[in-house]
């Protein structure tokens, strides 16, 4: 854990065995997922949070449904390949062929304004990360895996992540925290999904986006169109006056 | 297990309905992918010497479906997956081939936390297997026979995915969860009824178009095999992947992409659609299936293949724009000589011959010839094959079965007529690309390996010579021989250092020793690696080092590729290969035998000069193959009278515990 989350953790002595016993909240981490709460049934109260200096924005139009950024997020913070514990989600409508541009969901964390998983956080794990950017972050020694954070998040499908190795919940830091990635990360580092996107469909942006869309950031990323060109074109060496022969 | 390895492989007998387990560890030696396939079939399928392995449709026929170490790790472009086993695609005889398929099926199968799934026997009623992790279940397809592969898919999903609404849901698989949908790979209803020219179809257009093993599925009665997996891939060095991929995504990518194009999961190359097809994926031989200049009809006649699950490649229909006017071809080509020659130019043949047509020497019912070229046509071909109906029954059988039962296979072949390289596959790029050629003969059919193309093409800069000799410093262990890349084809040159000396054996020796390792078993896609003249061998190590842990040098994988090469070799000795069946069809000996070339040309050395050229008047001499079949055979450590590979060979390789086999049955190699 780094030393700017210890400052910023607002740790309670719950444990997540004391916080079930409670009954603070009729869940448990065998009921996550599927049967996710409805927002407006999140328990939102009038807080006021330091808006998050880095924001993830997307372009669905330009991405392969190639699954890198899933690898990139769970190599680097869990030093294992696995898309399951990928804290970004990249959803292809395969196979029910749904038609180009609704094939792919790009699921990516909102670093919202109002951030529900940090208001509802029982023990403070999930956070505001006020020396890296204030970008929203859980500390995984904190997190009671109670998955209230998982609850209280808005999207569909929630942004943060079971990790059930761990019994804990995960999400977007960033790349704030990446045991597994020498790079610096945060607002003003790397993110390994943004750095390995070979589609460049995803971008780190500084200013809050627009919040109109509920469901993330779906910009226009896309690069100027190239001239027309012959399927083959990409076969011909640059200049080939034999190869004109031969055609 | 670590090293991007799971540790384990389904095995599945469909007879008995016995499900269980091998340890990866037993065929680590092999890498992965196809190189364990193939040592499985021989531990399976061979060793046990109960089955003459000629009936590709016996039960006894085992299909290792198996994936490499590199996938699902984050490492681009080696997420295949190859299936092997006897073929009922080859032709006189069904030989020991294999196919393979990108899209997500075998990262998902690492992900559910199998190396591979082998599978043996026949299901007495139609089956699909239904993978969920570590549970394994045969299911009943009494529902999903007679579907084509979009619906059996998409009715799969709906009975393993759960309740999830699709892209808003996590799906929970006991305690564990994820956001995606099940992974198909399925026949068709030409694969139902056994058509030679099935392909195995995952997703909306990701295809094994070689080899036809989804009619084995066909006759095992193995309608799919359904995975999801929740899990993880243990590798050794994390950030040296993402490092590696970096490094890699500073070369421009050649694909530039635009909204709408898509990948294999995952990849840098976008050389796939989201756009104009529906859900994309399919590569450009199915798009192309029907040659229209009508995208529209175009892109409806790939749905339409792959539904039915046909082989775009076994009943491939050329494009206009792979022909040309070769010097001295037959006239009957009429100034345009397809490259890509196959069932659809033979078709084509027969019908502007005046012999195929209503009620012509060759009955063409139930086609509607009139619409020849029409989206109406292809849908008819595919319902008369999958029905095998009238023609189509004999179409099922593929272009040279179906030329031997209108009795016009041999004066077809003399005449040049049908133009398919050998072991009655499709022509692919053979000439002036000779390795190519020369790996159709050795092996089983297309290697559908485009490697050395681009980088014997006319450089970008400097000479050529200085281009070629950066080309052989890459070619380890057959470094600095730059007259491994002359394609001099006549007089005393082609024999002294071009395509029938033994500089060209190592160059064929490479191309297949890399293939075997790096592109079969390790799973890279071919079109992705190897990147010679600029990224390869460094890539390959560089990721395969970040992922496995393992120290070897370039040089150690290519001895695994060479000795997975040789026990390929070996399988098919002792189905009965020998020298004399290792042939082109005569056309390749004739006038004309050359197709269009790409990137310049090829490299000529002739008179102490190197230059380019698109050789279009190529073709090859008969005593100049065989001569090249000595320089080969003796290079692989394999006997010059039959091409057995030897005991000595076998030793040195590792795969000395397959001598025996081979020595009992009288076929191994003397020195």
């Amino acid at each position: 854990m780094t030393e700017s989350k210890k400052a910023d953790s607002k740790k309670k002595s719950v444990s997540r065995r004391d916080f079930l016993k409670g009954g603070t909240a009729a869940i448990a981490a065998g009921a996550l997922g599927v049967y996710a709460l409805k927002p407006e049934t999140a328990s939102a109260t009038e807080t006021s949070y330091e808006p998050s200096t880095g924001y993830i924005v997307y372009d669905n139009r330009l991405c392969l449904g190639c699954q890198s950024c899933m690898y990139a997020c769970s190599l680097t913070h869990e030093g294992v390949a696995s898309p399951s514990l990928s804290r970004i989600q990249i959803i292809r409508d395969a196979p029910s062929f749904t038609k180009y541009p609704y094939d792919i969901t790009m699921s990516v964390c909102r670093q919202c304004v109002t951030p529900l998983c940090v208001q509802n956080c029982p023990t403070g794990a999930c956070h505001i990360d006020s020396t890296n950017g204030n970008v929203r972050v859980i500390d995984p020694d904190v997190c009671i895996g109670c998955g209230t954070c998982i609850e209280s998040c808005p999207q569909r499908p929630h942004r943060t992540v079971w990790n059930p190795d761990k019994e804990i919940a995960m999400k977007c830091d960033l790349c704030v925290d990446t045991p597994y990635w020498s790079k610096k990360g945060g607002p003003n580092g790397h993110q390994a999904c943004v750095d390995i996107c070979p589609a460049k469909a995803l971008k780190l942006v500084h200013e809050p986006p627009l919040q109109t869309d509920v469901n993330g950031y779906d910009v226009d990323l896309a690069p100027p169109p190239p001239p027309p060109r012959n399927f083959m074109d990409f076969l011909k060496p640059k200049s080939d006056d034999n190869q004109k022969e031969g055609e | 297990m670590t090293g991007g390895y799971t540790g384990k492989i389904l095995r599945i007998d469909l007879t008995s309905k016995s499900i269980s387990s091998i340890d990866t560890a037993e065929y680590e030696e092999f890498g992965g992918g196809y190189g364990m396939g193939t040592a499985i079939f021989w531990d399976l399928a061979v060793a046990p010497g109960e089955w003459d392995m000629k009936d590709p449709y016996d039960p006894r026929n085992v299909l290792p479906i198996m994936v490499g170490p590199l996938a699902a790790t984050g490492v681009p472009g080696s997420g295949r997956t190859s299936i092997c086993g006897i073929s009922p695609e080859t032709f006189p005889t069904c030989e020991f081939w294999r196919g393979n398929l990108g899209g997500r099926f075998g990262t998902m199968m690492k992900l559910a936390g199998w190396d591979g799934v082998v599978v043996e026997g026949k299901a007495d009623k139609p089956i699909w297997i239904n993978i969920i992790n570590d549970k394994v279940k045969i299911e009943d397809a009494k529902e999903l026979w007679g579907r084509d592969t979009w619906e059996t898919q998409n009715r799969i999903t709906s009975m393993v995915g759960g309740q999830t609404r699709f892209g808003e849901e996590w799906h929970e698989i006991e305690g564990t969860y994820t956001t995606t949908r099940p992974e198909i790979l399925c026949i068709g209803p030409i694969g139902e009824t056994k058509s030679r020219m099935a392909a195995l179809i995952t997703g909306s257009g990701v295809s094994a178009r070689i080899g036809g093993h989804a009619a084995v599925f066909g006759a095992k009665n193995l309608k799919a095999i359904s995975v999801i997996g929740t899990g993880k891939v243990q590798i050794s060095n994390p950030e040296w992947v993402l490092e590696a991929r970096l490094h890699q995504m500073q070369t421009p990518n050649a694909f530039p992409i635009q909204p709408g194009a898509a990948s294999c999961m995952p990849c840098l190359k976008a050389d796939r659609r989201r756009s104009n097809y529906y859900g994309g994926e399919t590569m450009c031989a199915c798009q192309g299936w029907l040659g229209s200049n009508k995208a529209s009809d175009s892109d409806r006649a790939a749905e339409a293949l792959i539904k039915y699950g046909l082989s775009s490649w076994s009943a491939h229909f050329h494009a206009e724009m792979f022909s040309q006017n070769i010097p001295g071809a037959p006239a009957f080509f009429r100034g345009k000589v397809p490259t890509d020659s196959g069932l659809g130019w033979y078709l084509q043949y027969l019908k502007q011959e005046g012999l195929l047509g209503p009620g012509k020497e060759i009955d063409s019912y139930p086609l509607p010839m009139d619409q020849w070229g029409e989206l109406s046509f292809r849908q008819a071909f595919l319902d008369a094959i999958a029905s095998r109906t009238g023609i189509g029954d004999v179409l099922a059988e593929g272009t040279c079965r179906a030329a031997e039962k209108w009795g016009r296979l041999e004066k077809d072949k003399e005449s040049g007529a049908l133009r398919l390289t050998a072991w009655g596959a499709t022509t692919h790029w053979t000439m002036p690309w000779v390795e190519w050629a020369y790996a159709y003969i050795l092996s089983a059919g297309d290697p559908a390996w485009h490697g050395f193309m681009a980088p014997v093409g006319k450089p970008r800069e400097g000479t050529l010579e200085q281009s070629l000799e950066k080309l052989s410093k890459c070619t380890i262990p057959y470094t600095d021989d730059i007259f491994m890349f002359n394609y001099a084809w006549k007089g005393e040159e082609a024999w002294k250092t071009g395509i029938y000396s033994p500089h060209k054996a190592k160059q064929v020796a490479w191309s297949r020793h890399y293939s075997s390792f790096w592109n079969e078993s390790m799973a890279f896609c071919e079109m992705f690696l190897p990147e010679l003249g600029s990224h390869s061998p460094e890539m390959e190590i560089m990721y395969y080092k970040a992922v496995t842990g393992k120290n070897d040098s370039f040089a150690d994988t290519m001895g695994i590729g060479q000795k997975i090469w040789t026990l390929e070799r070996a399988i098919r000795v002792m189905h009965g290969r020998s020298r004399d069946k290792e042939d082109f069809f005569p056309y390749m000996y004739m006038p004309g035998a050359s197709g269009i070339a790409i990137y310049g040309g090829v490299p000529i050395y002739e008179n102490g000069k190197w230059r380019n050229d698109l050789c279009r008047d190529m073709y090859l001499d008969r005593k100049g193959v065989d001569d090249f079949k000595n320089h080969f055979y003796a290079l692989e450590g394999w006997d010059k009278e039959h091409g057995w590979p030897t005991k000595k060979t076998m030793e040195k390789l590792g795969l000395k515990r397959m001598v025996k086999t081979l020595q009992n049955s009288g076929k191994l190699g003397t020195a």
